[in-house]
Order: C-alpha cells, then sequence, then structure tokens
C-alpha cells in the first residue's frame, strides 16, 4: 500500500450556482405547464425534485436549469425535513414570496413530519408554520409524483 | 415513466386485499410510524354443521394508512401472515389536504387492481424435482 | 491488541486502563480523572485524526463518554471511553489536545447535559429555551406521550380472548412508560 499521499487532480468547481425560481416545462394529463418554483431543498426528498427539474423539457432545451429573475415565483416547493430551529427561516422565506404564493409540500416529512415525527427537534409538518395548498406523499415521492402534484395548483396561476 | 414500467415491486402505495385479513393487527403494531390504524370489533358465531363449537371471528370496521406519515419501509407488507396487504407502483396520489392523504379501506381495497402479478421466479432457484422423500426413522 | 490501544494503557498507571476488543476499534476504557491524559497519550502515539466525542446514557450508572481518534499513518484506531456519574455530569474538555473536539463538546453538552471544565460551551444545535437533554433516556417523546399508540387496540376489545400486550416497535420491556 502506498505510504506517501496520492495526488490526484482537483475536481472543476465550474460556474456557482445561480439562485432564483427554476422553470418546469411538464405535461400532465395532456395539459401542458410551465411552473417557476423555488426549492427549499432540506433534505433527501430535494434529490427528487432535482430530477424532476433536470428532466423538464425547458432544461433539456437549455442543456441547464433555467432560472428565473425572481420576480415571478409560482409555487414554493418545501422537500425535506424542516427541524423547529429552521422553521421560523421557512416562514421568513414564505412571507417574502410575491403573491399569488402557493405551497407545495414533498414528501412525508415536510407533510407530517413522516419518520421523525416523534423527534424532539422536527416540526410535524411544515403547515404548522406556512399555508400549504398541495401535499405530495412519499418518502420521497417519485419525480412524477412532483409533476401530478403541481398540476392540482390552481390552473391560471402559471 | 408509467406506473407500469417501473422496476418490479416499486413502492408506490399500499393495497389492501380485505378478503385476506384477519385483523390479526401486525401491521398495525410493527408500523415504525404508527401510520396504520385499525378499528375493529369481534363476533361469536355459533355452532353449525362443520363447527363443533362457537367461533371468536373477528370483523374489520376501519383500515386506514396515512401516506402523510407513511415512509414506505414496507414492514407492514412483509410482515402480514395473510398476504393481505401489497405493493402497488402507482405514486401520483398527491392531495390539497392531509386529510385526503389518509386512505380507508374503500380506497385501499382499490388499489389492488393496480397491482402487478409477482415477478417471476428466479430460474436458477427453482429446484429440480427433490425425488421422493426418506422414510421417517419411526417408519 | 492495537497499538493505539496499547500506548493509552502504557500511560496510565496499571490497571487503569482497561481495554476492550470488541467489534470495530479497540475501546480504552479509562477513569474520569485521567481523561486528559489518555488522550493526550493517543495522540502522542500517532492519533492525530481526531473523528468524534459523543455520550450515551447508562442510566443510574451516569453517562459514558467516547472519544474516537485515529492515526492515517499506521492504519489504527482506538476508542477511549470514560464514565461520569448522574450527579457530577463533568469532565475536563479535550479540546486542548484536539480543537476539533469544540464543536463536538458542545453538542454532547446540549444533548446529554454533560459538563466540560474548561470549555466555554455555546449553544450549537438546540434552540435556547429548549431547556431539556433530549437525548437522555428519561426525556419523554412528547409527540409519542400525546398520541396514542394504534397497536394498543386489539379485536378483543369488545369481548373474546384478551391478547398478550405488547409495546411499540423500539421501546425496551423496561421503559418507564410503556408507548413513550
Amino acid at each position: 500500500m502506498p505510504t506517501s499521499p496520492v495526488h490526484l487532480p482537483l475536481p472543476g468547481l465550474g460556474r456557482p450556482a445561480e439562485s432564483g425560481p427554476v422553470r418546469l416545462d411538464l405535461t400532465w394529463d395532456g395539459r401542458d405547464w410551465t411552473v417557476w418554483m423555488v426549492d427549499v431543498g432540506l433534505a433527501c426528498c430535494s434529490v427528487e425534485v432535482m430530477a424532476a427539474a433536470l428532466a423538464s423539457g425547458a432544461t433539456r432545451a437549455a442543456g441547464a436549469l433555467v432560472h428565473g429573475d425572481g420576480k415571478h415565483v409560482d409555487v414554493l416547493v418545501v422537500s425535506g425535513t424542516c427541524t423547529d430551529v429552521l422553521a421560523p427561516a421557512l416562514r421568513r422565506m414564505w412571507e417574502q414570496l410575491p403573491e399569488p404564493r402557493r405551497v407545495l409540500s414533498f414528501g412525508a416529512c415536510s407533510a407530517s413530519g413522516g419518520p421523525y415525527w416523534d423527534s424532539y427537534s422536527v416540526t410535524k409538518g411544515i403547515d404548522q408554520v406556512i399555508p400549504v395548498d398541495v401535499y405530495v406523499p412519499g418518502c420521497p415521492p417519485r419525480p412524477e409524483a412532483l409533476l401530478q402534484g403541481l398540476s392540482l395548483l390552481e390552473p391560471g396561476s402559471a | 415513466m408509467t406506473p407500469d414500467a417501473r422496476p418490479p415491486r416499486t413502492r408506490g402505495v399500499i393495497a389492501l386485499v380485505e378478503e385476506s385479513c384477519t385483523v390479526c393487527m401486525l401491521c398495525v403494531r410493527e408500523c415504525p410510524d404508527w401510520c396504520i390504524e385499525i378499528d375493529s370489533h369481534t363476533e361469536t358465531l355459533p355452532p353449525d354443521d362443520t363447527h363443533r363449537r362457537p367461533r371468536t371471528n373477528a370483523v374489520l370496521d376501519r383500515f386506514a394508512i396515512d401516506f402523510a406519515l407513511c415512509m414506505y419501509c414496507g414492514i407492514c407488507v412483509e410482515v402480514c401472515p395473510f398476504d393481505a396487504l401489497h405493493w402497488s407502483p402507482v405514486a401520483e396520489y398527491a392531495a390539497t389536504s392531509p386529510d385526503a392523504l389518509v386512505h380507508e379501506r374503500d380506497r385501499l381495497a382499490s388499489w389492488e387492481a393496480t397491482v402487478p402479478p409477482p415477478s417471476p421466479l428466479d430460474p436458477h432457484g427453482v429446484v429440480e424435482d427433490p425425488g421422493p422423500r426418506r422414510p421417517s426413522p419411526r417408519g | 491488541m492495537s497499538a493505539l490501544a496499547g500506548a493509552v494503557v502504557a500511560a496510565l498507571e496499571p490497571g487503569e486502563g482497561t481495554a476492550y476488543d470488541g467489534f470495530g476499534p479497540v475501546t480504552v476504557d479509562v477513569p474520569r480523572e485521567r481523561w486528559v491524559e489518555a488522550l493526550e497519550a493517543a495522540h502522542a502515539a500517532g492519533a492525530v485524526f481526531f473523528d468524534l466525542l459523543t455520550a450515551y446514557d447508562l442510566g443510574p450508572d451516569g453517562f459514558a463518554v467516547v472519544v474516537h481518534v485515529a492515526s492515517a499513518d499506521a492504519r489504527d484506531h482506538v476508542l477511549v471511553r470514560t464514565t461520569v456519574p448522574r450527579d457530577d455530569a463533568v469532565l475536563p474538555t479535550a479540546t486542548g489536545v484536539y480543537r476539533g473536539a469544540a464543536w463536538h463538546e458542545r453538542e454532547t453538552h446540549e444533548m446529554f447535559g454533560v459538563g466540560f471544565a474548561g470549555h466555554e460551551i455555546a449553544p450549537l444545535l438546540l434552540p435556547a429555551d429548549f431547556g431539556a437533554a433530549p437525548l437522555r433516556k428519561d426525556f419523554v417523546l412528547a409527540a409519542r406521550a400525546a398520541r396514542a399508540w394504534p397497536g394498543e387496540k386489539d379485536p378483543s376489545d369488545s369481548g373474546g380472548r384478551a391478547r398478550r400486550r405488547t409495546l411499540p416497535p423500539g421501546v425496551p420491556a423496561d421503559w418507564p412508560e410503556a408507548g413513550t
């Protein structure tokens, strides 16, 4: 076994991550939608939201996630476990959204606390701090479930 | 991908076959999230032509799974001794209120139509005819 | 036995350090008074990588505090463990030997209420008004106490032969209040 450190090239970091709502072009039930979503990716569920965003038509056409300017947000997607210490920050984030603001709870943890419902530190559902319009069940839900959940938002808000 | 195209044993939603449920309560007791609720009562059936003594039968009143809590671990499906719970690959049942994520027995039964047939047995696992049984030492 | 574990035991008086070779790394149990010396011995023997400091609740016997350190060059690691009584749950700080222990001591203080003399503990994870040590075994999970376990119900509640009562999964048989 080598006794001296192994030299590996440093991975390239690429462009800094852009902020702002992400555009999702989706088709559900025969209808085409465009949704500008902000994902509060708190835990594992955010990986499935990323999968849905990367598979969306807008992303594939552009070769990268399409970010908006932040002035128009259709839905706040909360994916992951919200803890009591984080809850005020989530509330502040919701308050800063422009109207009409919709919230989609993605996954079991943000719907009810999920597997951690009995924890001393977990908020038992984000509807304890912000109003929620759609609940997508799953642990984690499939990306298709996010698309179906988004289709339940009031039409015309997109 | 569509539910049919998903891998075998995909965990989307849980279906209930009511005829198989004997209300043994194992799924309720083993669920780590406490998300299954069962209400039931017992009925005493009198002796009849095939039973010489009175029997106690457990009757299911309410079977509910709260999918807002469910973490899809599958313990309930595995522990059921009567195979009354099955996995269905349908994952799209989001709702606008958490109450609508509690599926009662009718809705759980309706998922059974979406449960795919079991995966084929592993061809390398099939045992050839083991031959006649050895006689027992007791004859 | 692992060289690191041997170095820790050798640095103490005979009989003070006992090594236990179970699963994983060797665990050296040291008396509380020799805590810092044991860590210094491990560090001097090459265990310069600090992995974790944590504790677990022994019940009436107090708390066990455990440190995991490793030596990358020697491909060796060791657990150094001590016990503090419940009514005097204080230990000298390890930050003099391993600076990285600072956040671990803050977390252990918050979760178990174990004090670390010589380290000005600032809160790390819990809100300021939490008011309890949540990883102690006698900490009641409010959510479980407030909600009735669905498994308590039984079809025979309305008549017939009652079954043997069980506890929710994961609850030990000698738990003070079943289901919490």
